[in-house]
């Protein structure tokens, strides 16, 4: 079942089409992991996912009512989004942008309650940010900066989360941590969650169902051990490569063909 | 009843550092500690500045006789403190607090502190229809205001319309104005040679922005007006949060973007306009306020009614000096506020490599 879908979904940045005709169904309860060259439309998609982007023609879905016609709010109550390069407002702290999240289950009246309270702390405490609380967003390393947005992403506490490349910045290990933490979200509370990512072995041991693009079309979707094949990659990214099995989860490995050497 | 509960990181619960939260019934109110305590200094510091504004004068009054007179008690400096320099100040207080508000909301929107409506237009705008129908003979108050509101309105869709680009970005925009900015001034100088001698004087005077002579007509338009606005000025206060995240991250949180921009910069252009025609273009007040009290209370978007106050503030001083400084010659305030709004404006301008900073 997919509560997300897009039928015939064309996007344009004024007149350059750059995602066209595009059917694509997010799978409820699962791990969707977006690949593709630079520019071949990853994000654009995911913007026209959520909302932040009209569609030229055709349409995105939410449980079968067209997203432009929902009112913005009960959207953003139901999907969160990251976007790939966000700006935080100056002088801001950790614990004030992360609380921002909130701001769909909020009134102005209301600008605060006890579950905001518990929704944003867990969610700092989730991306291992509570100690920076009152520092200022400016002052913090890239990777630092990283999991804050990560963390007012999950304070929104939505069905469907849409992250756009949340590993760039992170060191391997802070990688790991939060595709381990795109996982655990999915499987403790059933998160439907898209991820944009560029490094394919990680796309494939954590993705339930990947979706290859190139030049703004789907090459190939379905689970990793059926999509990742060096003949994909070909055609996909234009590089030669071995796909083995990787040592520790058995999904496919994706090892490039030999570095360029001096004769 | 209501409490203001502790906002630290108390035990392992987190709330945004630096505020409480105000509770009454089911209602909860983020309130910027530092801002409500900044609020309050500025508002002894108003009330102090204001008694003195009274004291001041050819003739001092004592505070005693001033609180006297406050106070409906009968004095000797009754005629001095109520029918002279009363109704002034009430006008000095109620434009610096517009101009303290309008500048924060077009700057919050702009994201931008050159964005002020008297950088980027919209006080010319004003300006530049105002003396037009001056030197066309128009001369009555209970016209000019709309005039000036018309003009504002104008020179901002103006601004607007050529600034959009399927977008809003925020260089193009303070540069656009900045351009239309000079330009109805040139208009505003054409009128002014065209027209009469003594109302080009007179708009002159009107021009560098005066409170001289300005007292109860003006407040009578001035303060019903922000009166009403005051609910208007509290949903701001409240969408001003909301604006102050990039544009997808915004939209991300359901925020209506495109409306509550315009709803910010409406009111803000109004609130310019409608002090404008009160004093004319004062010019800074609008820039300066907003960036001073961002800088005490250290928010993470401009504090509206630290703006308010201390635009208020600003303006009451700057006329208390440009009433005593040269006497019995008297300055123009918009000259005071100039000489020190002119100086931070290049300032700004310096220290941002692009004039869009960071957005
Ligand atoms: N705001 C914009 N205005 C105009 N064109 C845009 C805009 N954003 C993206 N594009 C263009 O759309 C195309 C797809 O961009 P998109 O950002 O979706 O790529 P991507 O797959 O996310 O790439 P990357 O891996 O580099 O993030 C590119 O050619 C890009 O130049
Ligand atoms: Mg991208």
């Amino acid at each position: 079942m997919s509560r997300l879908t897009t039928q015939a979904l064309t996007l344009a940045y004024e007149d350059r089409t750059v995602v066209e005709d595009l059917d694509l169904a997010i799978p409820d309860g699962r791990v969707t992991v977006i690949v593709g060259p630079n520019a071949c439309g990853k994000s654009t998609t995911l913007r026209a996912l959520g909302r932040l982007l009209k569609p030229k023609s055709g349409a995105v879905l939410l449980d079968g009512s067209e997203l432009a016609k929902l009112p913005t709010k009960r959207i953003a109550q139901q999907i969160g989004l990251l976007p790939q390069t966000p700006v935080a407002p100056e002088a801001i702290t950790v614990a004030d942008l992360v609380s921002r999240g909130r701001q769909p289950h909020q009134h102005w009246w209301q600008q605060w309650s006890d579950e905001d309270e518990r929704a944003v702390t867990e969610a700092m405490a989730r991306t291992d940010v509570t100690d920076l609380a009152e520092r200022s967003v400016d002052e913090l390393s890239g990777g630092q900066r990283q999991r804050v947005w990560i963390a007012m992403a999950l304070a929104q506490e939505t069905d469907l989360l849409l992250l756009d490349e949340p590993t760039t910045y992170l060191d391997i290990s802070h990688q790991v941590e939060v595709l381990d933490l795109v996982r655990q979200l999915n499987h403790d509370k059933g998160r439907t969650v898209v991820v944009v990512l560029h490094d394919l072995n990680q796309a494939a041991r954590y993705a339930d169902h990947l979706v290859a693009m190139k030049s703004g079309r789907v090459v190939a979707s379905g689970p990793p051990s059926e999509v990742v094949t060096a003949d994909l990659v070909h055609e996909v990214f234009g590089l030669d490569c071995v796909v083995v099995p990787d040592p520790v989860t058995g999904s496919p490995l994706v090892v490039p063909g030999a570095p360029w050497k001096a004769a | 009843m209501s409490t203001l509960a502790d906002s630290s990181a108390k035990g392992s619960r987190v709330r945004p550092a630096g505020y409480g939260v105000l509770r009454t019934g089911p209602a909860a109110f983020l309130v910027h500690r530092r801002a409500v305590g900044m609020g309050a200094a500025l508002l002894v510091l108003l009330a102090a500045a204001s008694v003195l504004y009274l004291c001041v004068g050819e003739s001092f009054v004592s505070p005693g006789n001033v609180l006297k007179v406050l106070l409906g008690g009968t004095s000797p400096d009754e005629l001095v403190v109520e029918e002279l320099r009363l109704p002034r100040l009430v006008v000095a207080l109620l434009v610096g607090l517009a101009f303290g508000v309008a500048g924060a909301l077009v700057q919050t929107v702009a994201r931008n502190p050159l964005a002020s409506p008297d950088v980027i237009g919209i006080s010319q705008g004003a300006s530049a229809l105002t003396v037009a129908a001056m030197t066309l003979g128009v001369t009555s108050y209970s016209v000019l205001p709309y005039l000036s509101v018309a003009g504002g309105i104008l020179a901002a869709a103006l601004v607007y319309l050529f600034a959009w680009r399927g977008g809003l970005h925020a260089t193009r925009f303070v540069l656009i104005g900045i351009g239309f900015a000079i330009a109805l001034r040139s208009v505003t100088t054409l009128f002014m040679t065209k027209g009469d001698y003594l109302v080009a004087q007179q708009a002159q005077i009107w021009m560098t922005g005066s409170l001289n002579g300005r007292g109860w007509p003006e407040a009578e338009v001035l303060g019903p007006l922000l009166l009403v606005l005051v609910p208007a000025i509290a949903w701001a206060a409240r969408a001003q949060r909301n604006v102050s995240l990039d544009d997808d991250t915004a939209t991300a949180l359901g925020v209506r973007l495109g409306r509550v921009r315009l709803g910010l910069v409406g009111l803000g252009v109004v609130l310019a306009s409608v002090a404008t025609a009160a004093a004319g273009p004062v010019d800074f007040v609008a820039l300066l306020a907003p960036q001073i009290a961002r800088r005490m209370t250290r928010t993470a978007q401009i504090p509206l009614v630290s703006s308010a106050l201390m635009g208020a503030l600003i303006v009451v001083l700057a006329d208390l000096l440009a009433r005593r400084l040269f006497s019995p010659t008297e300055l123009p305030v918009g000259v005071l506020t100039a000489a020190v709004g002119a100086p931070y404006l290049i300032w700004l301008i310096i220290r941002s490599r692009t004039v869009g900073g960071s957005s």
